[in-house]
């Protein structure tokens, strides 16, 4: 490891801006970093000086560095070879990623899929839809593991075996919300979790926007399914604007507040508009993939069952009026269609096709 | 002079025998109470010594020494004011030893002679007649939950000077033990409950519920206010089937233990469905306390127990319910005994389903962030999640359902049905301890609840596709008994596990956020 890289590390640990790490980087030359300390530094205050002199320690750094590499996580710098490609010419681009998993996933052709982190009921549905046909397709799939519309991308796309990538707001062994934590599990086993902070580092409210820099950065494009106009995904588009990638959203409800990010892309011009997983695979030029309807055999009810869900998530009690088939029968009807992933039950004793 | 009268303390839900023992000597006036009694005991001194001037007797200013043996246990309450005063009597030769020394003597006094009722007849009665005694005098106040007990006498009395005049026999008419009534005759008195008639649409809650009947199943609702989640839970105890004796017996004597019997009603004929607020605290819920009361959740024996807003109720109070949820008993141990009260109840929860209700409803908006909404839903601990078998969610109704006219069914012809399934359960576990699925022990478990190969298949499917989690699997074996024992069948077919699995709401991931 060169003491370029050494530096970005032991620089990592401390809050200080991009720039003025580049401008370290640049002064060190050929130096080592002792040396380079004990010169005189300009553009930095009195504090952050101060902070960086006295903290720094040879074999202490060199410890810190073999104990996170022991720990199974590897270092990108810019300097590395494995540094995406797509991160490297962005302006504020991250000058080191701490990453678990498979880094060939940073190659692969990303799609970001991003949004509200309280999804309603039609937004859950349609981000599942998104995201197991499009892992499908070939497109790794990269959100924040937040709540919502990020771990239901993250975990339909494990389910159908295809591959995503973490990126996450804190340091690796602080999985913000703890809920996820076996879900960051599941995705360092099959995916890539990723972060630019050092692993011990703890959640700030600036972290989140700051890490959807890096979602942008690295996906081709990026996928709103529902998201409010305040949400953080407003942060992720202007990333991608400013990044010139492209940017799809699925519109919804017009009263619905969750859709009015989307809608309003859409009206604006500033997003693609795509209705199914399809207008993005060929979008991309690819062919989309004709998955055969198995041909399932269902009986006289549940084919009643499935019609009367057609156009629209319904109640229990609407399904029972409509059918006129008994509570409990019409009970084991609908959980044998759900077992058979051919419908989808909600909150509230709602269900919908998928 | 010395006398002797018999009476009954209480510990627990056992009555034991007291002798109370009277000694009256010449010297400074004096009047002691000893043997172990609380503070209402030492005031007996005051209530008897009124009593008897009042009733037209003498209470000669002398030095009285009373004992209630034996010494060691503690006594409480103001039932044992008859006994001495009656023990008082007899020592200054008001009354004649050998008329009562078979009786035992319970009630307190008032002032003016009157005997009040006291709490705890029953369980002294029935304690009384397996020590094999023969004669009881009691407050008239409760006759009524005495009427039941056969095989020992039993003499209601107003007041002290009635109860001389029959125990010095100056009365010409003979006073004659109240009849006894057996349990069929009793009118079964219909306190206005709720019917599942009154109550539209909920047709899940109500199948669910009609389920958790048939097996004993406890229940958690989920539903945002104003669904009738609580309306569902009072209709509850009309389709549990009816008490038998034994087990109104032993409701009446918890109730009559709690001091929380109705005059009028001898014998409790209903399941009883408590209600506590979740501010209670620990001890009201469990029992104990100074004077060691049965709690709620013993008073709720044989019935219900509807705790509203689970979630709200602290976390040490919730946990306390696992023992008796596991054992149906309940173990206070206090400082100087330990006491043990039945506590075999059916819990019917709810919740709803984030801390502004509305999660998931299509009413409102949810204004709650998802860490307050796990939050929220992870306040219940898996080892409560275990104990309930059956997790359904309760909508709100439409106003169209609401106003239309189509007859609901009627909780009678419910139970009908859960009376058929139950008596299906006590054949099938007529060799054990055991009579309800719910109470299936894991090899009962493996051995009643046999899936054949259909049903295997779904459960494996169920499980890969849903994500159940473990803890899921025996819950919807049992649950799937009782939905084929509803159906009068022997063998569990995969549409009984199918609806099983469609309660299990909180094993599922489809309300995480």
């Amino acid at each position: 490891m060169t003491e370029k890289e050494k530096l970005i590390i032991y620089l990592s640990n401390f809050e200080i801006s991009i720039k003025k790490q580049e401008g370290l980087i640049k002064l060190l030359g050929d130096r080592n970093i002792e040396e380079l300390l004990s010169s005189d530094i300009e553009n930095f205050s009195k504090d952050e000086l101060q902070k960086i002199r006295l903290n720094y320690n040879k074999q202490k750094l060199d410890e810190y560095i073999k104990n996170i590499i022991n720990s199974g996580i590897k270092i990108l710098t810019i300097f590395s070879k494995e540094y995406p490609k797509s991160l490297l010419n962005l302006p504020d681009r991250p000058l080191i990623l701490f990453a678990k998993g498979d880094l060939g996933l940073l190659n692969g052709r990303c799609l970001a899929m991003v949004g509200t982190r309280m999804a309603s009921n039609y937004g859950k549905m349609i981000t599942e839809k998104f995201a197991k046909k499009l892992a499908q397709s070939g497109f790794v799939i990269v959100s924040g593991l937040c709540y919502g519309i990020d771990s239901i991308s993250h975990k339909n796309t494990l389910i159908v075996g295809g591959k995503t990538i973490a990126v996450i707001g804190s340091g690796l062994n602080h999985i913000y919300p703890a809920v996820n934590n076996s879900l960051a599990k599941d995705i360092s086993e099959n995916g890539l979790l990723l972060s630019e902070y050092p692993p011990s580092f703890e959640p700030k409210r600036y972290t989140f926007p700051r890490r959807n820099r890096i979602i942008a950065g690295l996906s081709q494009g990026v996928l709103i399914t529902e998201a409010g106009l305040k949400s953080g995904t407003v942060h992720t588009k202007e990333y991608a604007l400013e990044y010139g990638k492209d940017i799809f959203a699925v519109p919804g409800n017009i009263t619905n507040s969750k859709s009015e990010l989307p809608n309003h892309l859409i009206k604006i011009g500033q997003a693609n508009c795509v209705t199914s997983p399809d207008d993005i695979i060929e979008f991309y030029g690819l062919q989309p993939q004709v998955t055969s309807n198995k041909s399932i055999s269902l009986n006289f009810e549940e084919k009643m069952i499935l019609d009367l869900l057609e156009n629209e998530e319904r109640t229990f009690e609407y399904l029972a009026e409509k059918s006129k088939i008994p509570t409990n029968i019409l009970n084991s009807y609908l959980t044998t269609l759900e077992i058979r992933g051919l419908i989808k039950r909600l909150p509230a004793q709602t269900y919908a096709v998928i | 002079m010395l006398s002797k009268v018999l009476s009954f303390g209480l510990n627990g839900l056992e009555g034991f025998q007291v002798q109370i023992e009277t000694d009256i000597i010449g010297g400074l006036p004096h009047f002691d109470i000893v043997g172990l009694g609380d503070k209402s005991v030492i005031e007996a001194r005051e209530r008897v010594k009124s009593a008897i001037r009042n009733s037209g007797f003498e209470f000669p200013v002398k030095h009285y020494t009373i004992n209630l043996a034996p010494a060691d246990l503690k006594k409480e309450g103001p039932l044992f004011d008859l006994g001495i005063a009656v023990g008082i009597l007899a020592a200054t030769e008001q009354i004649v030893e050998k008329s009562f020394e078979d009786y035992i003597f319970l009630g307190e006094l008032s002032l003016d002679g009157t005997i009040k009722k006291v709490r705890g007849v029953l369980p002294i009665l029935i304690s009384a007649r397996t020590l094999g005694f023969k004669k009881i005098i009691i407050p008239k106040d409760n006759s009524e939950e005495a009427k039941f007990i056969s095989g020992i006498d039993i003499y209601p009395f107003s007041s002290l000077k009635e109860l001389v005049i029959f125990l010095n026999k100056e009365n010409s008419f003979p006073i004659n033990p109240i009849k006894t009534k057996s349990f069929e005759e009793i009118e079964k008195i219909n306190s206005n409950k709720l019917d599942f008639e009154n109550v539209k649409g909920q047709k899940v809650a109500k199948r669910a519920l009609e389920i958790a009947a048939a097996g004993g199943h406890n229940v958690l609702m989920i539903g945002p206010p104003g669904s009738g989640k609580s309306m569902l839970a009072k209709c509850f105890s009309g389709i549990l089937p009816d008490l038998t004796f034994e087990e109104a017996l032993e409701v009446t004597k918890i109730h009559s233990v709690a001091g929380e019997l109705d005059l009028r009603q001898g014998i409790i004929t209903e399941r009883p469905i408590r209600t506590p607020h979740h501010t209670a605290s620990t001890i009201s819920l469990t029992g104990g306390g100074t004077h060691c009361k049965p709690g709620e959740i013993s008073l709720a024996h044989n019935g219900v127990l509807y705790l509203d807003e689970f979630p709200e109720y602290s976390r040490q109070l919730i946990e306390t319910l696992r023992q008796p949820l596991e054992d149906g008993y309940i173990t206070v141990a206090r400082a100087n005994q330990t006491v043990t009260y039945p506590a075999s109840f059916t819990l019917i929860a709810s919740m709803n389903p984030c801390p502004c209700g509305y999660y998931g409803s299509k009413e409102r908006e949810c204004k709650c962030t998802p860490a307050q909404i796990h939050k929220y839903l992870s306040k219940i601990s898996g080892p409560i999640l275990d104990r309930i078998d059956i997790h359904i969610e309760v909508d709100n109704v439409s106003y169209k359902e609401l106003n239309n006219n189509q007859k609901e069914e009627c909780s009678s012809e419910i139970k009908q049905r859960v009376d058929k399934a139950r008596k299906m359960q006590l054949e099938r576990f007529k060799s054990s301890k055991n009579y309800c699925n719910a109470k299936m022990t894991v090899p009962q478990t493996k051995k009643f609840c046999k899936l054949s190969p259909d049903c295997e298949k779904l459960m494996e499917l169920a499980f890969s596709n849903l994500k159940l989690s473990a803890r899921a699997h025996d819950r919807i074996l049992k649950v799937a008994r009782t939905i084929a024992d509803l159906d009068g069948l022997e063998d569990i077919l995969p549409s009984h596990i199918a609806e099983a699995i469609s309660y299990r709401s909180l094993d599922r991931k489809y309300l995480e956020v």
